[in-house]
C-alpha cells in the first residue's frame, strides 16, 4: 500500500565498466583530477536537481554545484568508502546551502540595520511564477524543513543518513520531516493539515 | 478528509520513516490493510512524495554544453587548488633581493618604453596564443582569432577544417562559428564541412563537440561519430571504434603557420601520446581507406603526418594520403600530395610508386 521512499540508485554507483565510488574518491583523494571528472560524470545532475529543488534562487545553483564538488575533493581522503557517493553529495551541497543561508541572513540583518526598514525579503518574487504548485508550496517552507524532506522524499536517503549528512539529531531530522509535510499538506490543501 | 480519524494515524509517517521497530511495524502493517483512515493517510504522505520527485529534474537540467563549461570550469579550479597546495621555495633574503631591484626596474622600464613605441608606432598587437592546430583543405575560405573571455574563435565560411584542441595546455573554449550555426569543441580532434552556406559533415575523432544549427536544437557528437545533414547520404558514416578524421584533402597548411601555433600533439594526461594516440589515430585513416572515404582518409592522414612529423608511420601517411586522394578521383589535389610527398622524403620507400601518379 505504501510505496515509501525512493532507494538510493545502486546503479548510480558503478557504470558499466566504469569505476566505483570508492575507487574514484581514493584517487580524488590523491589529486587526481581525472578522479573529479568522473565523480562529475556521474552526479552531477542528481546533485543539481536537489540544489535547483531546494534553493528559491536558482541563478547561484552553478556555483553551489561547483563548490560541492570541489568540497568533496577536498575531504575526499575523509570519505566512509560506501558503494554510492550519492548521499554523502547531497549531504554536502546541503550544508553549502545551510552556510549560505547564514550568511545571507548576516547579509541582511547588517542591511536591516543600516536601513531600519524591512530587510530585503528573500522571496524569489517572479521566479515563483514560473515554478509548479509543489515547488512554490516548497518554496514557502523553511529551508531546513525544505532540505531534510527532499533529502528524504527525493533523494531516498535514511533519517539516519540525513541525520549524519546533516550534522543533527535524527530526532530533530524527524521533526523536520513531519512539519514540513504538515506545512506542505496545509498550502497545497487548505483545511487539510495531515496527521497530527 | 470524512470518516473517523484513526488513533494509529500517526504510525504512518512513523513507519515510513523507519521510526517503528520489527515487531510495531509488523503490526502496523496489518492494521493498515484494515483500517480506512490511515490507508488514506498513507496515500495521502505518498501523493506528496510523488508530487516532490514528479520531474524533479526539469528545471535542473543541463545542457551538454553548459554541463560541459561547468565541468571545465570544475577542474581547472580544482587544477588550481592542487598548484596552490604545492610548497613554494622559501623567500629569498633582503640581501639577495636588494641585488634584484636594479635589474628588475631597469628591464621594467625597457619593457614600458616598447611597449609605449608599439602603441605610438601603430604596431600589430603580438598574435595571441591559440591552442588549437588546424588544417584545412585547399577550397577552405576561414579565419581565427581569440577574445579575452579565454575564447578562441574560429570562423569558417567555405570548405573543410580538421581541427585538433590541446585541452592539457589549453583551458579555454573554442568555437567555430559556421554559416548555419556553432559547434563548440569539448574534446580534442574533429572535422567540419561547409558547403553553400550549409554547414554538411562534422566528424569527432576524439573527445565531442556540440553542433548548434539555426532553428535546431543543440547536438553533442562523440568520438567516433560523423554527423550529416537528414536527406544527405554522402559522406558515409564509419563505424569505427576509433576517431575518424573528416573529408576533403589538405593542402599545404593554411594559415597561419601551423607548426608555429600549434603545440605539439598531446593526448591525455595519462596517455602516452606518441604510443596511444599516433596508433590509434593511424589505424582510424586505415579504416577509413577501407571503407571507401579517399577525401576522409586523406584528409586523416594528412593531419597524422602533421601530428606525429617523426613517427615511424608519416611517410605511410604521406604516401597513403596520395593513394586516397586517387581512389576519390580528386586528380588535381593528387598531383598536390605527390609533389608534398617527393619533396618531404626525396629518397622515400614509395618515391617510384608516386612519381609514376604524377604522370
Amino acid at each position: 500500500m505504501m510505496s515509501g521512499r525512493p532507494a538510493n540508485p545502486p546503479a548510480a554507483a558503478r557504470d558499466p565498466g566504469g569505476a566505483s565510488d570508492p575507487d574514484i574518491m581514493s584517487r580524488l583523494a590523491k589529486g587526481d583530477s581525472d578522479a573529479l571528472g568522473q565523480l562529475y560524470d556521474r552526479y552531477q545532475q542528481q546533485v543539481r536537481r536537489f540544489l535547483v529543488q531546494a534553493t528559491a534562487d536558482a541563478e547561484d545553483v552553478d556555483d553551489l554545484v561547483h563548490l560541492t564538488f570541489l568540497a568533496a575533493a577536498k575531504i575526499a581522503g575523509r570519505y566512509d568508502g560506501r558503494l554510492s557517493c550519492r548521499p554523502w553529495l547531497v549531504g554536502i551541497a546541503a550544508q553549502l546551502l545551510r552556510r549560505r543561508r547564514r550568511a545571507v541572513a548576516r547579509f541582511f540583518a547588517v542591511l536591516s540595520a543600516a536601513t531600519r526598514g524591512r530587510a530585503a525579503s528573500l522571496d524569489p518574487g517572479g521566479m515563483l511564477q514560473a515554478r509548479s504548485d509543489v515547488e512554490r508550496a516548497l518554496l514557502r517552507i523553511s529551508e531546513a524543513k525544505r532540505i531534510t524532506l527532499l533529502m528524504a522524499e527525493v533523494e531516498g536517503m535514511s533519517c539516519p543518513e540525513i541525520a549524519a549528512a546533516l550534522h543533527i539529531p535524527i530526532g530533530t531530522v524527524w521533526t523536520r520531516l513531519h512539519a514540513a509535510r504538515r506545512e506542505l499538506r496545509r498550502i497545497l490543501t487548505p483545511g487539510e493539515g495531515g496527521a497530527p | 478528509m470524512s470518516g473517523a480519524p484513526c488513533p494509529r494515524q500517526f504510525e504512518v509517517e512513523a513507519m515510513r520513516d523507519g521510526r517503528l521497530g520489527e515487531v510495531e511495524r509488523a503490526s502496523f502493517g496489518r492494521h493498515l490493510t484494515a483500517c480506512a483512515a490511515c490507508a488514506r493517510e498513507a496515500r495521502a504522505l505518498d501523493a506528496l512524495a510523488g508530487a516532490l520527485r514528479s520531474d524533479p529534474g526539469r528545471r535542473g537540467h543541463a545542457d551538454e554544453l553548459h554541463r560541459w563549461r561547468e565541468r571545465t570550469r570544475l577542474l581547472r579550479a580544482f587544477d588550481g587548488s592542487l598548484v596552490a597546495r604545492r610548497p613554494v621555495a622559501p623567500k629569498a633574503s633582503w640581501a639577495a633581493r636588494k641585488w634584484l631591484v636594479w635589474p628588475v626596474a631597469v628591464s621594467a622600464l625597457v619593457a614600458g618604453l616598447a611597449i609605449l613605441t608599439k602603441v605610438r608606432l601603430g604596431a600589430p598587437p603580438a598574435p595571441p596564443v591559440l591552442a588549437a592546430s588546424i588544417q584545412a583543405d585547399q577550397a577552405a575560405v576561414w579565419s581565427r582569432d581569440s577574445a579575452p573571455d579565454n575564447r578562441e574563435r574560429v570562423v569558417l565560411q567555405r570548405g573543410t577544417l580538421s581541427i585538433r584542441v590541446d585541452h592539457a595546455s589549453f583551458t579555454g573554449r573554442l568555437q567555430v562559428v559556421l554559416p548555419d550555426g556553432e559547434l563548440e569543441d569539448t574534446g580534442t580532434t574533429f572535422t567540419v564541412s561547409v558547403e553553400d552556406g550549409r554547414t554538411v559533415r562534422v566528424a569527432v575523432a576524439e573527445g565531442s563537440v556540440v553542433l548548434r544549427l539555426r532553428g535546431q536544437p543543440a547536438l553533442a557528437i562523440a568520438a567516433g561519430a560523423t554527423w550529416v545533414p537528414p536527406g544527405r547520404s554522402l559522406p558515409p558514416i564509419v563505424p569505427v571504434s576509433a576517431p575518424a578524421l573528416g573529408s576533403a584533402a589538405p593542402r599545404a597548411l593554411a594559415p597561419p603557420p601551423l607548426a608555429a601555433t600549434a603545440p605539439p600533439a598531446r593526448g591525455s594526461r595519462h596517455r602516452d601520446p606518441s604510443l596511444t594516440d599516433a596508433a590509434v589515430d593511424f589505424r582510424a585513416a586505415m579504416a577509413l581507406l577501407r571503407a571507401g572515404d579517399g577525401r576522409g582518409a586523406a584528409a586523416a592522414f594528412a593531419a597524422f603526418r602533421f601530428r606525429y612529423p617523426a613517427d615511424a608511420r608519416a611517410e605511410d601517411a604521406a604516401y597513403l594520403r596520395v593513394i586516397a586522394l586517387q581512389r576519390a578521383g580528386a586528380d588535381g589535389e593528387v598531383q598536390r600530395a605527390a609533389r608534398e610527398y617527393l619533396q618531404l622524403y626525396p629518397r622515400g620507400f614509395r618515391r617510384a610508386d608516386v612519381e609514376s601518379l604524377r604522370r
